[in-house]
């Protein structure tokens, strides 16, 4: 056990590891460990999930001035786990004139996507299922498959409405993707690497929103706005708009089928939030001040798991914010704004920061004693 | 090499890349008052650099190979240029219609996209390059030729022709991944000793040939040209048959010559059966139609056929004459399309039964289609003649006796559906024949350019030296 | 072992919906089934340990390309057509050709392919390595190319625009023929 950080995972996964190679031969070894990972990760994520919902519940109705869930345990903290039990055992609607197969399969699409995004994020030191040289390239890859299941949902729906909400959504998170990818890559210029470990340990003593000033904040923000228009909320859910289109793609979904969009939308805004939190805001990584030792050792007290989830549970919130702040954009609007403003603003932007990193304009050559590695 | 004499060693892919950017600024800043100016400064831009790139350098590589430079490229892209430059010509009075007119900026400039991935195409050093080279001169083709797009002919040109372009680039690739899979390298200076005949290689060696024979339009893969050819509008069609089909086949030479060496047994066999099927279907074909740019299209399926066989014989007097027939063909087909294009430009008229009596209204304009037409026969003392009698020597050198027969006997077919022609212009009277047609100044350059060459590159040895000097042979 | 069986099933995942993807009667479903052979080509990558390939195939095909043809199946199509095929002596003797086609293919490479080449090294690509390798002038470097495609990108783009654009003067004089 680490004593300067007490709370810290890293001791009992490693102990776990070694627990199974002593005892295990490597094949099985690898399997166990492997279901272990699963295992954790699936709880997670719908813990994760329980959760979010019951947040964006409560906060929402703080906006609207209502008191939200609040019959169910005390402040009906169990509201959500009563929704989920709920979803489960309800029946599953079978549709007559729907295509079939790409019915059933298209939620899947949305989960698996989502799932896999899922088990890259570093939650903490140490606490990262996999960790790939690619890390930034993996995340954008698998997030957009989920896209795939909303259109043949909207397809195979056989009705209108999901048609018109599956085509809006494909049309706003392609668009809304070149904007995320982008603004990441810029990030990557910046720290020179794609492996979200190196990026953490990269942003140590300054995290790359402060690294790379007024480039890496216009990055951080476009992020934010086209992560948030790719997980189709706040101003921007013109798939689902309610008043026009029902519930959008997902109207003719049932029971757990629904559960699985519904489930999906949740994790991709906390992942779009933890992407964010990796990225810019320096992820698990305590606050740490070149140094300032005790002030760091206190820091470390506290667990990297936790300095994740509160920085992620601000930008949560942030989006929340916005959400119940904005009201809905038009589809042109919404068009506009992407490809007349953000995209050009992005190409431009991760130009100059190739510039600036070139010509050492960033705050850690600026400042080697107070902000360099 | 650093990263900027690696650039500026490709002088005509960087000049003609100058050009387009030119162009695109001009196209962009230019209000409606500029755009008026935008013709003659396009071909001005493009005289200038046909002009500037017309001069052989030295050979060499750039970019570790993957850009291979021999003297002779330069004379085939300086051929391309010239083709290029009258396609532009007579493509004048169409662009400068109200119907038309808006696309012009845009047809200049990917017409040059499609000449920079032919010279890419030539000047390839690596399997890479040749293949995004060959996308780069078909996928901007297909838009060009479904330009006119209320045209249901030229919307199902282009379709047919990016469908077909994309499956046959399909089978190419998995030719090249065979031959990648076999030799462990794409690099054309290092494959020619690792290709030993074995099965597979031949296999792969079928897959590759097979796409590049489709943008040649040799016989088995023929069959977009027809249609390809009478939807697109006339200018685009002159320039698919002589700029893309030249460039094409002279990339097919290179390789064979250069990569495939060791396979000469079998390209020759299969060449053998692909030149005999183009010339005879070729011919067969045209002598039934009516309309005259299918009936050009078939008729430049057979010359493919002839183009090829400069290439069988393998050695560097084939080069040179097929490098000859190009030039030689650019001028005579492209005769040819100017006389048809200025017609439909003004009457619309795409038949042969009309230009029954041209020569009573358009004495001048007949006489031209008569020397294209003499020309693309092979009737002596043209260009034509000339052409002809040394790709077939260059092949009897090698004795192919029985092809150079057939290649003969076809020739005679052929003079017979020229010469339709020609008797409906001169011969056939007609009640209501064409109006005298006035063409623009361009069109009339164009057509000069193209008589003096059909008349006087025959009786210049000089040319066919000058193209010597650089050919090489295996 | 584990990895050859791994190999097999993503084999037999291409093999099978190839096959479905060009025999499925409706559009929308062979998309899908295309969908399942490229992301099991991924998996193929990822198992070379080619992650950067393995995410380009994801994103480009699953993401991109993907994308934009069940777009354009939107538009064209409406939900539920189905494509009738007449089997006609053409479609069959052509099926016929090319089954034997593929048997010959198939029997030249599996009796000449004699070196198996052990590709799977373990050994991870570095980024920067691979950014070198694609900007680079030297040999087996790739800039040219990587050059090329933004100007045929570029021409795609036009092109794509100039098909694509409203034309009004065109369509009222359509319009006038009509009349």
């Amino acid at each position: 056990m680490n004593y300067n950080q007490p709370l810290e995972l890293t001791g009992l996964v490693s102990n776990l590891h070694e627990f199974f190679r002593d005892n295990l031969s490597p094949f099985w070894a690898t399997l166990v460990e492997g279901a272990l990972v699963l295992l954790a990760l699936l709880t997670l994520y719908a813990v994760i999930a329980l959760a979010l919902i019951y947040i964006e519940r409560k906060i929402t109705a703080f906006f609207q001035s209502r008191l939200g869930p609040n019959r169910l345990g005390k402040y009906g903290v169990i509201q959500s786990i009563a929704d989920m039990i709920k979803i489960l055992i309800k029946e599953i609607i079978h549709i007559k004139e729907v295509d079939k197969f790409l019915f059933y399969a298209a939620p899947f699409f949305v989960i698996v996507s989502s799932m896999l995004t899922f088990g890259a994020i570093p939650f903490g030191q140490g606490l990262q299922a996999v960790d790939f040289n690619i890390g930034i390239v993996y995340v954008l890859a698998t997030s957009s498959i989920g896209i795939i299941g909303v259109l043949l949902a909207g397809w195979s729906s056989n009705n209108k409405y999901s048609m018109l909400g599956a085509m809006r959504s494909g049309a706003q998170f392609i668009s809304y993707e070149l904007s995320a990818g982008f603004a990441l890559m810029t990030v990557v210029v910046l720290s020179g690497t794609m492996q979200l470990s190196e990026i953490v340990e990269s942003q140590r003593y300054a995290w790359n929103i402060f690294n790379g000033h007024i480039l890496a904040l216009i990055a951080f923000i476009i992020y934010l706005i086209s992560g948030h228009a790719e997980t189709n909320r706040g101003p921007f859910d013109l798939p689902e708009a309610e008043g026009e289109l029902t519930a959008g793609y997902h109207t003719e979904y049932s029971g757990l089928q629904f559960g699985f969009f519904y489930l999906a939308e949740y994790l991709n805004m906390f992942i779009i939030a933890s992407i964010a939190t990796t990225v810019f805001l320096g992820g698990w990584m305590p606050i740490q001040i070149k140094g300032w030792d005790a002030f760091n050792q206190i820091m470390w007290y506290i667990p990297s798991y936790v300095w994740f989830f509160g920085k992620a549970g601000f930008l949560v919130f942030l989006s929340l914010w916005v959400r119940w702040t904005f009201p809905r954009m038009r589809i042109d609007l919404l068009l506009n704004l992407e490809w007349k403003y953000l995209l050009p603003i992005n190409l431009i932007n991760i130009i100059v920061m190739v510039v600036m990193v070139l010509m050492g304009w960033t705050l850690s050559d600026w400042f080697p004693a107070l902000f360099g590695n | 090499m650093d990263y900027i004499s690696n650039f500026l060693f490709m002088r005509s892919e960087v000049s003609l890349l100058a050009v387009m950017v030119f162009l695109l600024l001009f196209d962009l800043i230019a209000g409606k008052k500029g755009m008026k100016y935008f013709q003659p400064i396009a071909l001005i831009a493009f005289a200038a650099h046909t002009i500037w790139t017309f001069v052989p350098y030295e050979a060499g590589v750039s970019f570790g190979g993957m850009y291979d430079y021999k003297p002779v490229m330069t004379i085939v892209k300086g051929i391309l240029n010239i083709a290029t430059l009258i396609v532009f010509m007579q493509a004048k009075e169409v662009f400068d219609t109200e119907r038309q007119g808006n696309k012009r900026g845009e047809f200049y400039f990917l017409t040059m996209v499609t000449l920079l991935g032919m010279y890419f195409m030539i000047s390839s050093g690596h399997f890479l390059m040749l293949f995004i080279g060959l996308e780069m001169a078909s996928i901007p083709l297909a838009t060009i030729v479904a330009m006119e797009k209320f045209s249901k002919k030229s919307a199902e040109a282009g379709a047919k022709y990016i469908l077909l372009a994309a499956f046959s680039s399909g089978v190419m690739l998995f030719g090249i991944s065979y031959l990648y899979g076999t030799v462990g390298t794409l690099y054309f200076t290092d494959m020619p000793n690792l290709i030993s005949a074995n099965p597979l290689q031949i296999m792969a060696f079928v897959f590759f040939v097979a796409g590049l024979f489709f943008k040649v339009s040799l016989v088995p893969f023929h069959l977009w040209a027809a249609d390809v050819y009478e939807g697109a509008p006339t200018n685009v069609t002159a320039y698919l048959s002589v700029v893309s089909k030249g460039s094409a086949v002279f990339v097919l030479m290179l390789l064979l010559y250069k990569v495939f060496g060791n396979l000469i047994v079998q390209w020759q066999g299969i060449l053998f059966a692909v030149i005999v099927l183009s010339i005879t279907v070729g011919n067969l074909f045209a002598l039934r139609q009516d309309n005259i740019k299918r009936f050009l299209a078939f008729s430049s399926i057979s010359q493919a056929g002839y183009l090829a066989l400069g290439i069988i014989s393998g050695t560097a007097f084939g080069m040179t004459t097929m490098i000859y027939y190009i030039f030689v063909y650019v001028f005579s087909n492209l005769a040819a399309f100017g006389v048809i294009s200025s017609i439909e430009n003004k009457t619309g008229k795409v038949n042969i039964s009309d230009y029954k009596g041209l020569y009573s209204t358009n004495p001048k304009l007949s006489f031209i289609m008569m020397l294209a037409m003499f020309s693309l026969g092979g009737i002596p003392i043209f260009a034509g003649f000339f052409s002809k009698f040394f790709i077939f020597a260059a092949a009897l050198e090698k004795g192919f006796y029985v092809l150079v027969l057939i290649a003969v006997i076809n020739t005679i077919i052929s003079l017979y559906y020229y010469l339709l022609v020609v008797k409906a212009m001169f011969i056939d009277s007609s009640d209501n024949p064409i109006p005298t047609i006035q063409t623009d100044n361009y069109n009339r350059v164009s057509l000069f350019i193209c008589t003096a060459g059909i008349i006087l590159i025959g009786l210049f040895g000089v040319i066919m030296d000058k193209i010597e000097l650089y050919s090489f042979g295996m | 072992m584990a990895e050859q069986i791994i190999f097999y099933i993503l084999a037999l995942v291409i093999a099978v919906f190839s096959i479905m993807a060009v025999t499925s009667k409706k559009v929308i479903r062979s998309a899908t089934y295309l969908l399942f052979v490229l992301l099991a080509t991924a998996g193929l990558f990822l198992m070379l340990n080619y992650y950067y390939l393995f995410a380009v195939q994801v994103t480009v095909y699953a993401g991109g390309v993907m994308i934009l043809f069940i777009m354009a199946i939107f538009l064209t199509h409406k939900p539920g057509d189905e494509f009738k095929t007449k089997m006609n002596w053409k479609v069959k003797s052509s099926a016929i050709l090319s089954v034997l086609g593929l048997l010959l293919s198939g029997y030249i490479v599996v009796a000449n392919v004699t070196r198996i080449i052990n590709y799977v090294s373990g050994k991870e690509m570095k980024m920067q390595e691979l950014g070198v390798t694609m900007m680079g002038t030297e040999k087996y470097q790739f800039l040219l190319p990587f050059e090329a495609m933004s100007v045929l990108l570029l021409a795609c783009i036009i092109g794509a625009i100039m098909i694509a654009r409203k034309e009004k003067n065109n369509v009222e004089s359509n319009n006038d023929l009509d009349k």
